[in-house]
């Protein structure tokens, strides 16, 4: 993965157990006309020393960021794509913006009268499958390509199609996860909707003052186990099952029961064939807005009765703020994580606890615990609800 | 373990008509659905066919609420979901009762909701843009706006593959009925006409040029230089063939395979058919068909020198000794591209050959270029008895989608194991 807080697995994982965040000043374009100012960019990122093919600046940064988490996740994976592969050999990616400045750069031109000066780059930046399309192009991969752009909860959209693929039998192997760039057009919509908290996210806290936009990426390496036991490859954990649903409500606000995300959690469970008792970390949307936590919260209580107050629930958004559609691919990756490390990630800047946020959401500290089951919550505009269920693997280093 | 997939009701928006009848009758009596564009031409393009369903009026399918926070592609998916779910006999009360999903595939979505929103915050300043924009510049503002209108509750996904989005939309939600949970979902795709497209596959060198003679957006045809962008909107009612069964459907026809493939190298200019060939043999395989079973394609070309070639080249290679003889149609030099919505508009159009006998000509086609293969490209409407058809969906950058699918009196099964 390719985050604020780190590039690479033991980085970031290392940055997320010591709740390191990556909030900062926003560089990439101008704020002095909003009244926030704060992001969570990217700041070292170098796409050269990942994008060996394409050329990094004809490509956009999501693309560039996609492209640098699935040759982290191949490396980290031990598998080369080589001719005997590749044409089964797929990547299916979230995301919200896709690449949006490109669309930004097309608007400045167009502001300033500069039509005739757009040229073919836009078409080929542009359209958000050129992210998948850039990841197959860089790594030679011949399966599918394909993109879920199902904003927020993308990530989970994309994980799940891999699977399914795999399953069928319609690809060997998939890269599958989410990327998106620090955006001009989401972080002005998100400031319009007095979505974002000026200085610091504050997942669950009674003071939570909102989220803060974010970038990066994360792929997972997919393999049917099988396959992965006979080439002797590093099992993290097993994907069990998803649970996608639509509140059929509201573009942009949650059902106020949570009935959708319920029903996403519970048909994930009932897919993996998971009992709730199972269910021992749960990785939230947890976005830090006041709406979103107190909803979310009423759905973990639905779906798990009296047992969502036993269940360790945490945000990582409190540290890298929302990457969109990579949010929830980033979470996965997490999970994975937090089954193979025996560590669950910290909700930070907890404080003042909520009343109406009363589960246990990790504050402000990891913890060690035997993560055998893993629940990965996502929702997004449009209703989106989503849920993806990892498990520790009968062949993973934990046995 | 496979469950069989049912088409079960048709809706789509397009210049050429809003019923699936409407649109093959055009098609067959060989009428074009665009003209010449004229309102860009300030901005100095060097194209002029195409344009927007003039006669798209939101208000006769979407009744009884406001549309207004809804975006063109929005109104025109939420109609096309109207048309469908009224064709396929799902009334409100049943929606009640029983989760639908929508899944949409679409190259551009919201394009232009983006743009604007960002151009008036740049102009007018960011606390002017205006928050029911925001909402629906995400890219699954059409699927989240439709879902909201219509009480949609199942799945709710969107695909982005380029311009074979719609068909891989199809091949996705047919795989969550197939191998899923899911029992009932509209699939298909949408594009709308913008000035943002329009101008993007201008400069990208994609489009007709404004001086071409009439032959010049012809399917195969040698004299093609490239395509009419046009909009439209089409859906599919998927359901699971013994839920469509027992809940008394009419089936109109099955999925029964598809696959997709994509060419690492399509930005070398002279990359060739492999991906379509590909997926063309992996739908083949997914349906148990051989080609010599397959009654007829509906293929993608459109005006395309490379993407027109590429499929004309993959169709050799896969029908070979069949290529003479299986009858190839191509509809896009009447529909115009429609991108996300290319490969539904293609499936209703099949659909309606296997009802009527009638598979439509390519239109304009006189002689087809001689640098392609000899295939039987089907220069006048025929008579056809059709029970299957092959659907191809080509992108621009590399995406190849291919998807099977037969009349409903076709057993499963047909091809002996091997």
């Amino acid at each position: 993965m390719v985050t604020s807080i780190g590039t690479g697995r033991e980085e970031f994982w290392k940055a997320l157990l010591a709740g390191r965040c990556g909030f900062k000043r926003v560089k990439s374009f101008d704020t002095s006309r909003y009244s926030v100012h704060i992001g969570g960019e990217i700041d070292d990122f170098e796409p050269c020393k990942y994008v060996l093919h394409r050329h990094s600046s004809a490509i956009g940064r999501s693309s560039q960021l996609a492209i640098t988490a699935a040759r982290l996740a191949l490396e980290d994976g031990s598998l080369r794509v080589a001719d005997t592969n590749r044409d089964r050999f797929g990547v299916c990616v979230g995301t919200t913006s896709g690449e949006p400045h490109f669309i930004e750069r097309f608007n400045d031109r167009y502001v300033s009268n500069e039509i005739s000066k757009i040229g073919r780059e836009f078409l080929d930046g542009y359209p958000c499958h050129v992210v998948a399309g850039n990841v197959a192009a860089e790594l030679g991969l011949a399966g599918e390509a394909m993109m879920i752009p199902t904003a927020c909860a993308a990530g989970n959209y994309a994980i799940a199609h891999a699977c399914d693929l795999l399953r069928a039998g319609k690809s060997d192997f998939m890269l599958a996860g989410g990327a998106d760039s620090f955006s001009r057009i989401t972080y002005t919509g998100f400031a319009r909707l007095g979505a974002i908290a000026p200085e610091v996210c504050q997942p669950f806290d009674r003071d939570r003052k909102g989220m803060i936009p974010g970038e990066g990426a994360a792929m997972l390496l997919l393999e049917l186990q099988e396959r992965a036991v006979a080439r002797g490859a590093r099992i993290y954990c097993e994907i069990a099952g998803y649970g996608l649903t639509c509140d059929a409500h509201h573009m942009t606000a949650a059902h106020p029961e949570g009935k959708g995300a319920a029903r996403a959690m519970r048909m994930a469970l009932q897919a993996s064939n998971i009992a709730a008792e199972q269910v021992d970390y749960i990785s939230a949307h947890g976005t830090g807005t006041p709406t979103n936590d107190r909803l979310e919260t009423i759905a973990v209580k639905r779906a798990f009765g009296d047992l969502a107050y036993k269940i360790p629930i945490s945000s990582i958004k409190s540290m890298l703020g929302h990457t969109m559609g990579a949010a929830s691919a980033i979470q996965a990756a997490v999970c994975a994580l937090a089954i193979s490390e025996k560590k669950i990630p910290p909700t930070m800047h907890l404080v003042n606890p909520d009343p109406e946020c009363d589960l246990d959401y990790v504050p402000n500290v990891a913890r060690t615990c035997n993560v055998k089951v893993a629940m990965n919550n996502a929702y997004a505009f449009g209703g989106n609800n989503s849920s993806l269920i990892l498990t520790q693997s009968h062949n993973g280093p934990s046995n | 373990m496979k469950r069989r997939v049912a088409i079960t009701g048709m809706g789509v928006i397009s210049s050429l008509g809003d019923s699936s009848q409407a649109l093959h009758a055009a098609f067959c009596e060989q009428r074009v659905g665009f003209g010449r564009i004229v309102e860009y031409d300030s901005h100095g393009m060097e194209s002029r066919w195409g344009g927007e369903i003039s006669a798209f009026q939101p208000e006769s399918y979407l009744r009884g609420r406001l549309f207004r926070s809804l975006d063109r592609t929005g109104r025109l998916v939420a109609a096309a979901a109207t048309l469908a779910l009224a064709n396929s006999g799902w009334s409100q009360e049943a929606l009640k009762s029983r989760e639908v999903g929508l899944v949409l595939g679409t190259m551009f979505s919201s394009m232009h909701t983006i743009g604007q929103f960002d151009r008036h915050a740049l102009m007018e300043g960011p606390s002017s843009a205006s928050p029911l924009d925001f909402a629906n510049t995400v890219i699954n503002s059409a699927a989240g706006q439709t879902a909201i209108w219509h009480k949609l509750s199942g799945i709710n996904s969107t695909i982005a593959s380029g311009a074979t989005s719609g068909l891989m939309a199809l091949g996705y939600a047919a795989d969550l009925i197939s191998y899923g949970s899911q029992t009932a979902i509209l699939a298909g795709g949408a594009d709308e006409f913008c000035f943002e497209s329009f101008c993007g596959l201008e400069r990208a060198g994609l489009l007709r040029l404004k001086d071409a003679t009439e032959e010049c957006c012809v399917p195969f045809a040698a004299s093609r230089t490239g395509f009419a962008l046009t909009e439209a909107s089409a859906l599919l009612m998927l359901e699971e063939w013994d839920s469509a069964i027992e809940r008394g459907a009419s089936i109109l026809g099955e999925i029964r395979g598809h696959a997709n493939a994509s060419n690492p190298l399509y930005h070398n200019p002279t990359h060739g058919p492999d991906a379509i060939v590909r997926a063309m043999r992996g739908a083949l395989d997914a349906a148990g068909l051989f080609p010599s079973q397959v009654c007829c394609v509906s293929a993608s070309a459109n005006g395309s020198p490379v993407a027109d070639r590429n499929e004309a080249l993959a169709l050799g290679a896969v029908f070979n000794s069949h290529g003479s003889a299986t009858p190839i149609t191509a509809i896009k030099s009447m529909a115009g591209e429609t991108l996300g919505a290319s490969g539904i508009v293609q499936a209703i159009d099949l659909l309606e050959t296997f009802r009527t006998g009638q598979l439509p000509g390519i239109f304009g086609l006189k002689d087809s270029d001689p640098c392609l293969p000899a295939l039987n490209f089907c220069q006048q409407t025929q008579n056809i008895h059709a029970r299957s058809g092959l659907i191809n969906s080509v992108g621009f950058d590399g995406h190849a989608c291919s998807l099977l699918i037969c009349a409903p009196d076709i057993e499963p099964e047909v091809r002996p194991a091997n």
